[in-house]
């Protein structure tokens, strides 16, 4: 049997290590358009940061590839699948044959459609090659400006203020990480990292930048100019379809894949950032462009693509992050956009601390903790499996609300927790 | 796998455990000193009321399908391919907190000082693990799931 994976980031090192803990002998090639792959994605801006070294960068060993058997073809483009003939064409002019197909291509940052956006000077932050190029520019640049203030962009910002530059971030909505987070909550976080001295202007968004040999200036949406000799997009990611797309297989905002995480032909399988696939707190299909995600798809995908037949549950969308001491994890739902939610909020203004869970009819679909992570996992263990907290739920937000207050709710339901460790804990009860 | 296992009906949740577990993973290893070190000791064991009787002494399950692993960015928690248990390595731990966002049990402990995650490493320097020799009712138990099981039977069969 011949696996080929096309990307080699979290979902398709996750692939290749599930594949080979189950058949040591199998034919796995994987494709991957960088020289090398093998570095964690999320550790970009800590490396831009400076805290962390290069060494700590590295996700997996140098000699993975070889380890695991793997013929890997590094530096080079797959460009097409041909799905009836079970071949890649390369960018190399090569061909590749294959038995089952992954598709872990992940995704691109969107860049904005602004004059100015292709200047020298202007990066997103999504590979090692782009933290190497800024990193190589930093020594002339006094100020940045920072485009978005999601994930990417905060990120981005905090890493190039850690290196001693004067940093601004333009957001344009009206609150900062608006799409992993609440505005309650976000507020508190904008005034810490803003006390931290970085300035993050929200409802404003850059219309043009400028220069000529180096950058000058952006030009925002009020005409007003903030000069800045490096800018950084973080205005998120587009999943990369266009080969699945043009080989004919259903693709929507990312690649159609169903409860086995196969494609709409049955010898493809995608993972990653590329899937568009059940979202266990929306109930319906979506892309949750996360680490977490993309690691286990690769698994479940690979063991599938074995012929294992192993349903997924469905992914969750899930974030963690801390600037300046102050972490906060958030899961599913976090802002509901319809009717019949209900959100039961916390909040200790001294302590900095936001807590918040999103029910439906009774059932966890998200949480926010700000400055009280702990235990959101348990909470995330009750959205995963979708229980009725009625009997938890005037404590759930209480500091003391741990894992033993709801052992009882998993001996009670009748569906869920199917994992062992679960029965584990509960077996003496 | 030889892992902690905890019979709910003889725990107190008096927290012995807790304490064995933080004096264990101090640097003198005593009592009375570890609790003077900075940064303080960590338990990685938590005693916690099910209900106003009844408690559960709970910790790192290790799991067979790991979420803190597949949600480790760093690639510093991970599966020990001998054993099946689920490893950290501190050295490459960057404090992201990816794995207490995933973690069921609410098994990981922030280490601010350093900025790293601490969880329960079964005591490698011990034959028995702090925890369950501190165990004073002997809720606690070391060793695989079918030694639990034999345990549980013989105690009801009594």
């Amino acid at each position: 049997m011949q696996y080929v994976i096309i990307g080699s980031s979290a979902a398709g090192i996750n692939a290749i290590e599930a594949i080979r803990s189950k058949d040591k002998k199998a034919d796995i090639t994987v494709i991957s358009d960088e020289k090398k792959p093998l570095y964690s994605r999320c550790l970009i801006s800590y490396l831009l940061a400076g805290t962390i070294d290069e060494k700590k960068i590295w996700y997996r060993p140098d000699a993975f590839f070889k380890n695991n058997k793997v013929d890997a073809i590094l530096g080079v483009k797959a460009e097409k699948i041909d799905p009836d003939k079970k071949e890649i064409a390369l960018g190399n002019k090569k061909k590749i044959k294959f038995d089952r197909l992954l598709v872990a291509t992940g995704s691109s940052p969107k860049l904005e459609k602004i004059p100015g956006v292709d200047k020298k000077g202007v990066y997103p932050l999504r590979t090692m090659e782009h933290a190497v190029e800024i990193q190589s520019m930093l020594a002339k640049v006094k100020k940045v400006a920072v485009l978005g203030g999601g994930l990417i962009g905060l990120r981005a910002a905090y890493a190039l203020k850690n290196r001693g530059k004067e940093v601004s971030v333009f957001v344009r909505s009206p609150q900062i990480l608006s799409q992993i987070i609440d505005k309650g909550s976000a507020d508190i976080m904008q005034r810490h990292i803003e006390k931290k001295g970085i300035n993050i202007i929200t409802g404003r968004s850059a219309k043009e930048i400028k220069g000529s040999t180096s950058l000058s200036s952006v030009v925002l949406d009020n005409d007003s100019q903030y000069d800045c000799e490096l800018v950084i997009i973080g205005k998120g990611v587009n999943a990369n379809i266009d080969m699945v797309k043009d080989a004919g297989m259903k693709t929507n905002w990312g690649v159609v894949v169903d409860e086995f995480l196969r494609t709409s032909n049955k010898n493809i399988f995608a993972a990653g950032d590329v899937a568009e696939s059940h979202d266990i707190a929306l109930e319906e299909k979506s892309i949750n462009a996360i680490w977490p995600v993309a690691c286990e798809q690769g698994r479940l995908a690979a063991f599938n693509m074995l012929g294992e037949n192993k349903i997924y549950d469905g992914t969750l969308a899930m974030n963690s992050l801390e600037f300046f001491g102050l972490p906060v994890i958030s899961i599913g739902i976090t802002r509901p956009k319809k009717e019949g939610y209900e959100e039961l909020i916390k909040i200790n203004p001294e302590r900095n601390v936001y807590k918040k869970i999103v029910l439906r009819d009774n059932v966890i679909v998200g949480a926010i903790a700000l400055n009280s992570v702990d235990t959101i996992g348990i909470i995330g263990a009750l959205i995963k499996n979708k229980v009725d907290i009625t009997s938890v739920k005037d404590i759930i937000l209480e500091d003391y609300f741990d894992y033993g207050k709801i052992v009882n709710l998993i001996k009670d339901v009748k569906q869920g927790f199917k994992e062992k460790e679960f029965r584990e804990t509960i077996m003496t009860l | 796998m030889k892992k902690i296992y905890c019979d709910i009906k003889k725990c107190l949740g008096c927290g012995a455990c807790e304490i064995a577990c933080a004096v264990e993973h101090s640097k003198s290893k005593e009592l009375d000193q570890s609790i003077k070190e900075s940064p303080a000791p960590i338990k990685r064991r938590k005693a916690e009321s099910i209900s106003q009787s009844v408690a559960i002494s709970t910790g790192c399950h290790h799991c067979d399908d790991a979420p803190c692993v597949a949600a480790c960015m760093s690639g510093a928690m991970y599966k020990d391919k001998k054993t099946g248990l689920t490893k950290h390595d501190e050295e490459k731990c960057v404090g992201c907190w990816m794995c207490i966002m995933s973690c069921p049990f609410g098994a990981l402990t922030r280490q601010k000082q350093d900025k790293i995650v601490v969880k329960c490493d079964l005591c490698p320097d011990r034959d028995v693990p702090a925890c369950v020799e501190a165990c004073p009712t002997g809720a606690l138990f070391s060793g695989t799931e079918k030694e639990f099981e034999i345990k549980l039977k013989v105690k009801t069969k009594k």
